[in-house]
């Protein structure tokens, strides 16, 4: 049997063919990047080596800081906000009888199987000023002027974005924290039933904690899944109005594609990856620091 | 009895929300059947006349079919390439014997941290270079590669927990290794496949920004991409050409998670089991 599984024909059958596909797709293409990166190129050819021209004129552009402000608001709405509520929801269900468990657990994850086409639009028709869900209510309980351009006015947009963002991933992460709870023993809770601990004391004493490996990987998925935002923010705005809505992919895809930039695409891309490495460092610092075996 | 009162507003808020997030299914079927006017009188409420030729309408300028199964292909290629793929690799890094394989095993799962937008401009280049654009192919090819991480670290944490009896009994009944992993393992691990298979799906499916930036070509454009194509040339003059053409977007998703809603929550929810 072993002279099978030492056979080098056999490994490199069976292993060389995902190397090649993985190396050519997702590893190769940072050295081309990187490269051109350092180039005035236009998608087309190569007009001569820049040095950090282009680092130096993407640090220095409003937008493109403007780009990483919005992004990072996104970032923390999904992370400060919706994390918690997904949390909470999960703690919720947990002590729900099945019935209602099940509907939850149905519906939860609608949004985020439907397209983010559909989505992006509902959300277009809730924001919409004249006749949106938030405005008629807003103008039903006489707060007319409350009722604002949600996605053309400077000051909300990438709110209003965020919060179509969240929504459509709360039911899901609610689901992955409610599977976390699920796969704690039992045992960590008879203790605390002797003794008559509140659902709350319960939840904060034994649950939360016990759930660090979840929650840090809901982290890592939020922050880069936040990070990459593009989908939402071209369908909803398109960046507008203006520049005010764009965020870090936004800019990449706009500077590459709509200004025929790559130079200077293929540097956004190379400090993005830069964030990303930071964000999750700082997550593994702070978050799980102690690994829990059950 | 105040036990009591808190579980039943827990109860109802829970119902409430879930409801809220199916909201979106209410809202398109209504919507695709509200003329171009009541829209904006009635704009969430009931129609009050139904119109059924909005889909008749909007299927005349959305080409539907050509975008579903434009979707359909990207969706079973990438399946296909990267279930084959993956599960070789797999069973090669946990049974095999050589000596880099953990480096390999590493360096596969370093796709896990690199977002694709990250090497899109890269990836768009080499697309046209290895003469793929504007084929099929030349979606499918990056998305196996991404999808390949996490499907490879999921079906090696499940090649670990199989016992080796299995392989040895086809050794000894004379099997090749070839023969062991295609007729013994494979059907094996039957179960891990299908969530995969359901994983892949759901995120191919519905994948947008590789998408909306490879497949410039509108023969090659997959359903989200189309739709928003559709609503860009559409404008917003008539919702319920729109809801009408989201209502048959979302048709063939709904119908896969009612039926496989079991499978897709095991998928979606395998990530944070795998530690």
């Amino acid at each position: 049997m072993n002279k099978n599984y030492n056979s080098k024909l056999a490994i490199f059958i069976f292993a060389f063919p995902t190397l090649l596909l993985f190396t050519a797709f997702v590893v190769y293409p940072i050295i081309p990047e990187l490269i051109i990166s350092f180039q005035n190129n236009d998608g087309f050819k190569n007009m001569g080596y820049v040095g950090f021209d282009n680092y130096r004129s993407v640090l220095t552009s409003a937008t493109f800081w403007k780009s990483n402000a919005n992004t990072l608001i996104i970032v923390a709405i999904s992370t400060f906000v919706g994390l918690p509520i997904s949390l909470l929801l999960a703690l919720l269900m947990d002590r729900q009888v099945e019935g209602i468990r099940r509907f939850f657990k149905l519906s939860s994850v609608f949004p985020a199987v439907l397209s983010v086409t559909v989505i992006g639009q509902m959300w277009i028709a809730i924001y919409e000023p004249q006749w949106g869900v938030i405005n008629s209510l807003l103008r039903s309980i006489g707060l007319d002027n409350l009722a604002l351009e949600w996605l053309s006015d400077k000051r909300t947009v990438v709110v209003a974005i965020a919060i179509a963002f969240l929504w459509q991933y709360i039911g899901l992460n609610a689901l992955l924290f409610y599977t976390g709870i699920k796969s704690i023993p039992k045992t960590y809770y008879e203790a605390a039933t002797i003794d008559g601990a509140s659902f709350l004391k319960t939840s904060i004493k034994i649950t939360i904690p016990l759930l660090q490996d979840v929650t840090k990987y809901l982290l890592v998925l939020s922050v880069l899944g936040c990070m990459s935002q593009f989908a939402h923010v071209r369908i909803m705005t398109a960046g507008g109005p203006g520049d005010a809505s764009r965020t870090v992919i936004y800019q990449l895809y706009y500077t590459a594609f709509s200004a025929s930039d790559y130079g200077q695409g293929c540097a956004i891309a190379i400090l993005f990856v830069i964030e990303c490495l930071i964000l999750t460092l700082i997550i593994n610092k702070f978050v799980a620091r102690e690994k829990i075996e059950f | 009895m105040k036990q009591k009162v808190i579980n039943s507003i827990i109860k109802i808020t829970l119902v409430i929300i879930g409801l809220t997030f199916l909201f979106p299914l209410y809202w398109m079927v209504n919507l695709s059947f509200k003329s171009k006017s009541e829209v904006y009188d009635n704009p969430f409420g009931l129609p009050k006349e139904w119109v059924f030729s909005n889909y008749g309408d909007a299927l005349e300028k959305f080409n539907f079919l050509r975008y579903l199964s434009n979707s359909v292909i990207y969706s079973i290629g990438t399946i296909i390439i990267t279930i084959l793929l993956g599960s070789m690799f797999a069973y090669c890094v946990s049974r095999m014997n050589w000596r880099f394989k953990n480096t390999a095993l590493t360096y596969v799962s370093l796709g896990l941290i690199i977002p694709v937008q990250v090497v899109i401009i890269p990836l768009l280049i080499m697309v046209k270079n290895m003469g793929l654009k504007d084929t099929h192919l030349g979606l499918i090819l990056p998305y196996s590669a991404f999808a390949l991480s996490s499907c490879i670290l999921m079906l090696y944490a499940f090649f670990r927990t199989l016992p080796k009896e299995l392989e040895e009994a086809a050794c000894i009944d004379g099997c090749n290794i070839y023969q062991t992993f295609f007729k013994v393992i494979l059907p094996t691990i039957k179960p891990a496949i299908a969530t995969q298979f359901a994983l892949i799906f759901m995120n191919t499916y519905n994948e947008f920004f590789l998408a909306f930036i490879l497949a410039a070509n509108d023969n090659i454009r997959p359903l989200p991409v189309g739709l928003l194509n559709f609503f860009v040339s559409i404008g917003v003059s008539h919702w319920g050409q729109i809801g009408a053409a989201m209502v048959i977007t979302s048709i063939p998703t709904v119908l896969v998670y009612l039926f496989g809603n079991e499978q897709i929550e095991n998928a979606l929810t395998a990530g944070a089991i795998l530690k």
